[in-house]
């Protein structure tokens, strides 16, 4: 048994941190975890993405086609992972936008949400989610990173349950943060069950 | 990184205990535990985490820790400490090893007393590199014994098994890992943390350590003997071992991150085979692979980068005759280039093996989406500086101008818009390289270097620049750090590696001392400033310095927000003119364009307030955004 993830995102959003916290619940279940993180060169505003592996693996590298779920932090880093994705991979995509300088130096906008989509193969499913907008509601902006998790938890793709994330959370926060953060991961996993219901 | 609270962990000495590190933490980790008592490094992408990790615990780990000027000091530094009877680490990224490679090639002849590390963190695919450098051939080259680890147990256990060997024979020994070694991150359990030397002590004995011909003449043989005798211990090293899957009908020799991605592959494909894993690499274990050779009809090297295996292995095949069909990069069937992954790695053992590779079921278009190449960050201030310099080249009516770069953040310059490097090989180059340029040609010369690569290596490309009156315009990025690593410290701060107060080095009292007379130290954040005193320079003949000093956004955005002093910056649509200069010239990751109108991303933007400038926007329609 393996669970690979792919963590796409922009540098500055929190996407290692990400990383962390799924290994970190899937450690305290017990499960074999092994996490790719590549530092270096400009430390905010490339293209940044994590591979955390978990279960029966040794290298820290997820080859094509071998991705169980894609969690992508922004909407053009969320496509650029898709070359990962195979027919049965879930894909999260926070849809808040950061603009490349390649589009707006060019004068270019940024191509809308569908059409950025449209791209991908029709078997693979997408779900949309507005990240930031639930985290500055559970009380921080920077609870991005939970919401998501939140949202990823709620597909049932993940080896742990919520017991673990909660675990994880509680042992990098406490007070007032880990509050929020639980009711981010809250927003998070309600966000895709309305979805699903819809 | 983990935490700094987290990292604490790392001083538990509860051998069992469990903590899921980084490659490079537990590298530290390994360091503590081989009781390492003197550890040197200057930071590179992928080592860096080793030198931050000990930074931050070396008092409480009865380390001496320094950030050295660079490696080739590091490396003697280390090697002082290890000769007075002190283990002793020293840690750079490839390239870094270039650097230090002058003196590791004689501290090989004099050996060491206590063991002596070298760690080369080598980076195949170039994540953060001008090269790809297979810095195993310095073992080679060196005739020092090399050690390759796999994962982040492996890391730390092997670490502390290359002292074992360095002081068996008193050999320096190199510790090579890869990036994807260093920067992967997996469960490692802890061992017992040994006692260490309190004070060295050397005692003289000039016949050992002054390699003068008369003396190396020996001292080369000697060493010629000590890797002889390593080969047996290599031969039954307990780093060394064959697995086997199935009845093992090929057999696979393979090393460091390539073992982990072969055998991602040989699971997956259920593939028959049996792998010869090896951690002591060289001298290779001779007697083993002659067995495992003579075992086998065929036989494949895997490993990353040149085939350094391969090489030796067909050699040894030669030598004992024993007919083995063998597999590798030299007759095409692997690459010499970029790093292994679980695609490429199962496409080469099919053509050998014949198996049928699971076809990639999902393909995008990849080129309909913008490329995000690594962009200097919102706020920085060499974007300012990279500005003023293109406006003062425009305004002063210079042609053709060559701009000469360096190894840091800065380096990404060379993007577009500002288009500002023409040249950039290694650290310390922009102002050698520069100095060429002006004797070559009769082109104005405009030199970007970092801080921390000034003191690194940029002071004697100046100085060689100013005795052989070149006409050359140095401008020293100084942003108050080692930026492009994570922050730490230079010989231009006043905070050492082991946070104490330090002397801190004047950039401008070097300049000066070494005879330029234009030197100007502006604030980058002050366009009308760095302008003139650009302008100034690009009119001035013979060497001019000018220090564009301003902290690292990182930093200040850090010392901003502790101090609730946050403010960002809005496009107001009215007086916006449309001119794009802010999103075609100044570029600032936080500007972008929607409904054809000019944005600034709040949650971006850290509000430096340059893009507010009338040079960048001559309508003053960019302001400060009031919060009520």
């Amino acid at each position: 048994m393996m669970t690979n993830i792919i963590i796409s995102g922009v540098g500055g959003q929190g996407v290692v941190t990400a990383g962390l916290l799924l290994s970190e619940a899937a450690t305290i279940k017990g499960i074999h975890v092994v996490m790719s993180e590549i530092h270096g060169l400009a430390q905010r505003g490339g293209s940044v993405s994590v591979d955390v592996r978990m279960g029966d693996v040794y290298g820290s590298i997820i080859g094509k086609g071998e991705a169980d779920l894609i969690i992508g932090f922004e909407p053009i880093e969320t496509m650029r992972a898709i070359s990962r994705a195979g027919r049965n991979t879930f894909v999260i995509m926070n849809s808040e936008k950061i603009t490349p300088i390649s589009l707006s130096m060019n004068d270019k906008e940024y191509p809308s949400n569908a059409e950025l989509i449209g791209l991908a193969d029709k078997s693979v499913t997408i779900r949309e989610i507005n990240a930031v907008s639930l985290a500055k509601k559970a009380g921080n902006y920077r609870a991005v990173n939970t919401v998501i998790i939140g949202a990823a938890l709620a597909l049932k793709v993940l080896p742990f349950d919520k017991a673990e994330v909660l675990a994880a959370l509680n042992n990098k926060f406490s007070g007032k943060i880990y509050d929020i953060n639980r009711e981010a991961l809250d927003l998070g996993i309600e966000q895709i069950q309305l979805n699903q219901t819809a | 990184m983990i935490e700094m609270s987290e990292l604490k962990q790392l001083l538990i000495n509860e051998p069992g205990k469990k903590l899921f590190l980084l490659g490079n933490e537990a590298i530290a980790r390994g360091a503590i535990e081989a009781g390492v008592r003197v550890a040197t490094t200057y930071p590179g992408t992928p080592s860096s985490e080793v030198g931050n990790v000990l930074s931050e615990l070396a008092k409480q780990a009865g380390i001496y820790f320094q950030f050295s000027v660079n490696e080739k000091v590091a490396i003697e530094v280390a090697y002082s400490s290890a000769i007075s009877g002190l283990r002793s680490f020293v840690f750079m990224k490839h390239v870094g090893l270039n650097v230090a490679a002058d003196p590791l090639m004689s501290i090989s002849y004099t050996g060491v007393r206590a063991g002596l590390v070298v760690m080369s963190a080598d980076d195949p695919s170039m994540f953060s590199s001008q090269n790809e450098q297979d810095n195993r051939n310095y073992a080679e080259l060196a005739h020092i014994p090399l050690i390759e680890p796999s994962n982040s147990q492996e890391a730390k256990d092997f670490l502390k098994y290359a002292f074992e060997i360095s002081e068996m024979e008193h050999i320096p020994v190199l510790f090579r890992t890869t990036t994807r070694v260093s920067h992967q991150r997996g469960m490692v359990e802890l061992g017992e943390i040994a006692k260490k030397e309190e004070a060295g002590f050397f005692k003289s004995d000039p016949k050992n350590f002054v390699a003068l011909p008369v003396n190396s003449m020996g001292l080369k043989e000697g060493l010629i003997k000590k890797m002889e005798r390593l080969k047996t211990v290599s031969d039954n090293s307990r780093i060394n071992r064959i697995e086997s899957y199935g009845s093992g009908k090929y057999g696979i020799i393979t090393s460091g991150e390539a073992y982990n991605v072969l055998m991602d592959t040989v699971s997956k494909y259920g593939l028959d085979v049996s792998i010869l894993k090896l951690g002591f690499t060289n001298p290779l274990p001779e007697n083993m692979v002659t067995t495992f050779l003579k075992e086998h009809e065929n036989v494949i090297v895997v490993e990353e980068l040149d085939p350094f295996l391969e090489t030796r292995v067909r050699m040894i095949a030669q030598m004992h005759s024993t007919g083995t069909k063998i597999f590798g990069k030299i007759d095409g069937y692997f690459t010499f280039s970029h790093e292994y992954n679980p695609d490429t790695v199962a496409g080469s053992l099919s053509r050998i093996m014949g198996f049928n590779v699971e076809q990639v079921p999902v393909e995008i278009d990849s080129s309909m989406l913008p490329p995000r190449p690594p962009v200097l960050c919102p706020g920085c201030p060499h974007r300012a500086t990279y500005y003023a310099v293109k406006r003062a080249v425009k305004m002063s009516n210079i042609k053709d101008p060559i701009y000469s770069s360096d190894i840091g953040c800065y380096s990404l310059g060379v993007y577009d818009p500002y288009d500002e490097a023409d040249v950039m090989i290694d650290m310390g180059s922009s102002i050698g390289v520069g100095g060429g340029f002006s004797n070559a040609t009769g082109q104005k010369v405009i030199s970007f270097i970092g801080d921390s690569t000034f003191f690194h290596s940029g002071i004697p490309g100046l100085i060689n620049a100013v005795h052989n009156e070149a006409n050359v315009v140095l401008i020293v990025l100084d942003n108050r750090t080692t930026a492009m690593t994570g922050q730490q410290p230079n010989p231009g701060m006043n905070i050492n590696g082991m946070g104490d107060a330090a002397p801190e080095v004047s950039i401008e009292a070097i300049v000066k001392a070494i005879g330029i007379q234009y030197v100007k130290v502006v604030d980058p954040y002050d366009l009308k400033s760095t302008l003139l005193a650009v302008s100034g320079a690009l009119r001035n003949e013979g060497v001019s310095v000018i220090v564009a000093r301003r902290e690292c956004a990182m930093i200040r955005d850090e010392r901003m927000r502790s101090k609730k002093e946050w403010k960002t910056y809005q496009v107001d649509p009215e007086k916006c003119k449309l001119c794009m200069n802010c999103v075609e010239k100044f570029s600032c990751p936080a500007i972008f364009i929607e409904g054809g109108k000019i944005r600034i991303d709040q949650n971006i933007c850290d509000g430096c307030g340059v893009c507010a400038e009338p040079y960048v926007c001559p309508p003053k329609a960019i302001e400060e955004v009031q919060t009520a």
